[in-house]
């Protein structure tokens, strides 16, 4: 029997919906755990029905430390939810849910936060300088990152309830690692093409764009020496040299 | 500087898809400062202001739960007061105030955390409930709307002492403002490509799509 048909529609449908809300706790102890928790109760209602003792045990088990990308947290919520209703041991699933949080948080990092999301709005801000309306800008940066988005927790999910605690073998499967570096590739040129914008952009309108092209390419030089840490260095410097500017304009 | 009580509450919807519901990217400066533009009347300046936050938040990714800065309410606050003073002043005060903000938010997101984890229950001390799982679960979230619009609030109090004491002593043309903040831009730029593998993997896609587009913007 289909797997949602036997978990209940309703709980099914009411588990991925939680899904959107499973970083809503996210803290330092317990991670993504109690989102976890909250998500996967009208599944552990279904399954638990007739067994209020177990359904306490369950959910103070599905509340402990869980930690994995936001939307690839759906692969496991989904495998988990399979293997409570095959009525799989409950140690089995704590050895699944500890096996699988490490990959399924750094493949999301690398595809979505490092490959996907850079992609998009690079894209994006490149449409902008090409002339774009802002309403046409922002739409497509929305479409574009959501279907992607909407794809991943909808498959991971469905994944996630079909193979339970097979989902490795899928995962193998879509290569995932070389999608995220595709993507990666993508974000790298479409920050080139953006910056390549800027520059035509300051020559159609008059702007001296060779001394500030070569002192953008020292930029990227020192940014890539800095390193990605550099972020928090970089905000002071910045709003620090234009409050200076401001003293500067204030005093004479 | 448009409805505060619609901006606050603004603020803490974005301050809610940062982290704690959905994850859509309204909240991404290049979104949020379009948005909050539209509100006050110029989206134009709206795209401006958070499409060069957003440079500087391309190499940033929240991985493994890192102290992050966080885009949403800031690029409000960062429009908001770019709307108080005309010309490439309201810029560098926008983009100058947005960041500063960004650091304030990852600071009170720090808190949030710390007190998300004393609300949340702990199964290794004491039998967890639903309720009680639920309860801790939407008090959460409802904490991070609260800090999203008290930090959109703070800001915009900012933005107007700031709009009110510093018109027309930005020195600099808008040319020179605007490079001043892309070649600023340009260090988070140079800290992405190192995060995906550095010039040597990548230095040919970005020579790639800087000359093609370059050559594109000139021709058409």
């Amino acid at each position: 029997m289909n797997p949602v048909n036997r978990m209940g529609r309703w709980g099914c449908v009411s588990t991925f919906l939680r899904t959107f809300l499973i970083q809503g706790s996210w803290n330092r102890r317990t991670m993504l755990g109690a989102g976890f928790g909250f998500s996967i109760l009208p599944t552990l209602r279904q399954v638990y029905r007739e067994d209020p003792g177990g359904f306490k045990e369950a959910v103070g088990r599905h509340s402990e430390h869980f930690n994995a990308h936001p939307y690839l947290a759906n692969l496991a919520l989904g495998a988990v939810c399979r293997m409570e209703k095959d009525g799989k041991d409950s140690e089995e699933i704590r050895r699944f849910k500890l096996a699988v949080r490490g990959p399924l948080g750094s493949l999301g990092d690398s595809l979505v936060w490092a490959g996907w999301r850079p992609a998009v709005v690079l894209a994006a801000l490149g449409l902008a300088l090409m002339g774009a309306s802002p309403g046409l800008t922002v739409l497509f940066f929305l479409s574009v990152y959501n279907l992607g988005h909407l794809l991943l927790r909808i498959g991971g999910f469905a994944v996630g309830l079909e193979r339970g605690s097979q989902v490795g073998d899928t995962l193998r499967k879509l290569a995932l690692p070389l999608q995220a570096d595709r993507l990666a590739g993508m974000g790298v040129f479409f920050l080139g093409g953006v910056l390549g914008l800027v520059i035509g952009r300051g020559w159609a309108f008059g702007v001296h764009v060779l001394p500030w092209a070569a002192l953008v390419a020292s930029g990227l030089i020192l940014g890539s020496r800095l390193g990605q840490g550099s972020w928090r260095w970089i905000l002071w410097s910045v709003s620090g040299l234009c409050g200076a500017i401001f003293l500067f304009g204030w005093l004479g | 500087m448009g409805d505060p009580i619609f901006l606050i509450g603004l603020g803490g919807i974005l301050a809610l898809d940062g982290t704690s519901v959905g994850q859509f990217m309204i909240s991404r400066p290049l979104v949020a400062g379009t948005l909050t533009g539209w509100a006050l009347g110029d989206p134009y300046l709206g795209l401006l202001i958070g499409g060069l936050i957003e440079l500087y938040f391309i190499p940033v990714f929240p991985v493994g739960g890192a102290d992050f800065p966080e885009g949403g309410p800031p690029t409000l606050v960062a429009v908001a007061a770019a709307f108080g003073v005309p010309g490439a002043g309201g810029i560098a005060l926008g983009v100058t105030l947005g960041l500063l903000w960004c650091r304030l938010a990852a600071l009170s997101n720090r808190l949030l955390r710390k007190v998300n984890g004393t609300l949340v229950p702990d199964p290794s001390r004491a039998p967890v409930t639903s309720r009680r799982i639920v309860g801790a679960h939407l008090a959460c979230m409802a904490m991070d709307f609260c800090r999203g619009g008290i930090l959109t609030a703070l800001g915009l109090v900012a933005a107007r002492w700031a709009a009110g004491s510093l018109p027309d002593i930005w020195p600099l043309t808008p040319s020179w403002t605007l490079g001043l903040l892309i070649l600023g831009a340009s260090l988070p730029a140079g800290a992405f490509v190192r995060s995906l593998g550095g010039w040597r993997k990548r230095g040919v896609l970005f020579a790639a799509g800087a000359g093609g587009f370059l050559i594109g913007s000139i021709l058409l």
